[in-house]
């Protein structure tokens, strides 16, 4: 964006953007010292810049807006009809919202009862399995307590004394 | 505010009484209308106090308030059927009527010194030219010229960038110039209508 002033009406905009950001004070200190010189130099600068001024001096005579009582106390009042629906909607709601965590606290209650029930039935060893392992011990166990020597148990099971044979049964 | 935000209603009801009257004048300027401004200032209480809990601390309040303002009178006059005539042709209610006119013609005529406006018609004509722009411009010069804010605060409250509120305002000072122009000169009316004014892209 050039600033020149010798340039003509193409650059009018961006010189009446500077003057106007000037008079705002929105200008850094090297643009300022620019328009500065420009309007110690440039006398229909000088013009613009005088009526730009004072177009931005007459708004002083808009008025400031009076405020009646009536405003504030009904804003006010408004304010505080929404304050209420506010706490009213909170005080419906709080039922549902207690049922809920209750349920959640219930299923939380119910799954960890669950875990626990499931954890000490896998980690626990299960006697019944020994037992089923040991069953064909436990079968002949009376004819085993004849015997007192574990050595010629053996003998005997290589011998397959004790295999079983369908027909005779036990 | 922060004591608003954790629902003070003292604090809220002094809020109210601090900007109402500051609030109410940039309204009332941008929309033309009184009663139209009392409504909209309700409105942007309303939703200050329902959106107070998103109020951060380092953000400042009137530019908080003002962004609200912002979106609040954008929507109404989005709203709202444009039958506003900007013309400053003679009105029938108001000081103006018809006799600005005719002192600009004295004047022009050089068969009696131009008549120096009272304050009302002053006002009047300041008001009108202020009409004449469009409701961007409007907003940025009277966030400017009643709230003082920076180029910066503005677009924040404008959700625009600092170099288009500069652009903004350059064109609607400049269109407040051309308006007002005959005033310096004559002390006549301000015309509108007879030349196009600088709008924004």
């Amino acid at each position: 964006m050039s600033d020149e002033p010798e340039q003509p009406a193409s650059t009018e905009g961006s010189l009446e953007e500077q003057l106007v950001a000037y008079l705002d004070g929105e200008l850094d200190s090297e643009a300022s010292r620019r328009i500065e010189e420009l309007l110690a130099t440039d006398p229909k600068v000088r013009q613009t810049l005088q009526q730009l001024d004072r177009a931005w001096q007459l708004l002083d005579e808009l008025d400031a807006a009076p405020v009646e009582d009536r405003f504030t106390r009904t804003t006010l009042e408004m304010v505080t009809l929404a304050a209420a629906a506010e706490v009213e909607k909170c005080r419906t709601e709080a039922p549902r919202r207690r049922r809920r965590r209750w349920l959640l606290a219930a299923a939380g209650a119910t799954a960890a009862a669950a875990a626990g029930f499931l954890a000490v039935v896998f980690a626990r060893p299960d006697p019944n399995k020994r037992l089923i392992q040991e069953l064909p011990v436990l079968e002949n166990l009376d004819q085993y307590c004849q015997v007192s020597d574990v050595e010629f148990l053996r003998m005997l099971c290589q011998e397959r004394v004790f295999a079983e044979e369908p027909e005779n049964g036990q | 505010m922060l004591e608003v935000r954790d629902d003070s209603a003292t604090a809220f009801e002094e809020l109210v009484l601090r900007y109402q009257g500051r609030l109410l004048t940039v309204l009332e300027h941008l929309v033309g209308d009184r009663d139209q401004a009392d409504d909209l200032a309700q409105e942007v209480f309303l939703r200050v106090y329902r959106a107070r809990k998103n109020y951060v601390p380092w953000a400042k309040f009137a530019t908080w308030l003002y962004t609200i303002a912002n979106h609040v009178a954008a929507n109404a006059m989005r709203n709202q059927s444009r039958r506003r005539e900007v013309t400053l042709q003679a009105r029938e209610s108001g000081p103006m009527g018809t006799r600005p006119l005719e002192v600009m013609v004295q004047a022009s005529s050089g068969q009696m010194p131009a008549r120096q406006l009272d304050k009302a018609e002053v006002r009047d004509m300041v008001r009108m030219s202020l009409s004449a722009l469009n409701e961007r411009q409007r907003m940025a010069v009277l966030l400017s010229k009643f709230e003082g804010m920076s180029y910066a605060d503005i677009a924040a409250v404008m959700e625009l960038s600092p170099q288009a509120i500069k652009s903004l305002l350059s064109r609607a000072r400049g269109n407040l110039r051309e308006v007002l122009a005959p005033y310096f000169e004559s002390g006549g009316r301000p015309v509108i209508g007879e030349r196009p004014l600088n709008d924004e892209q």
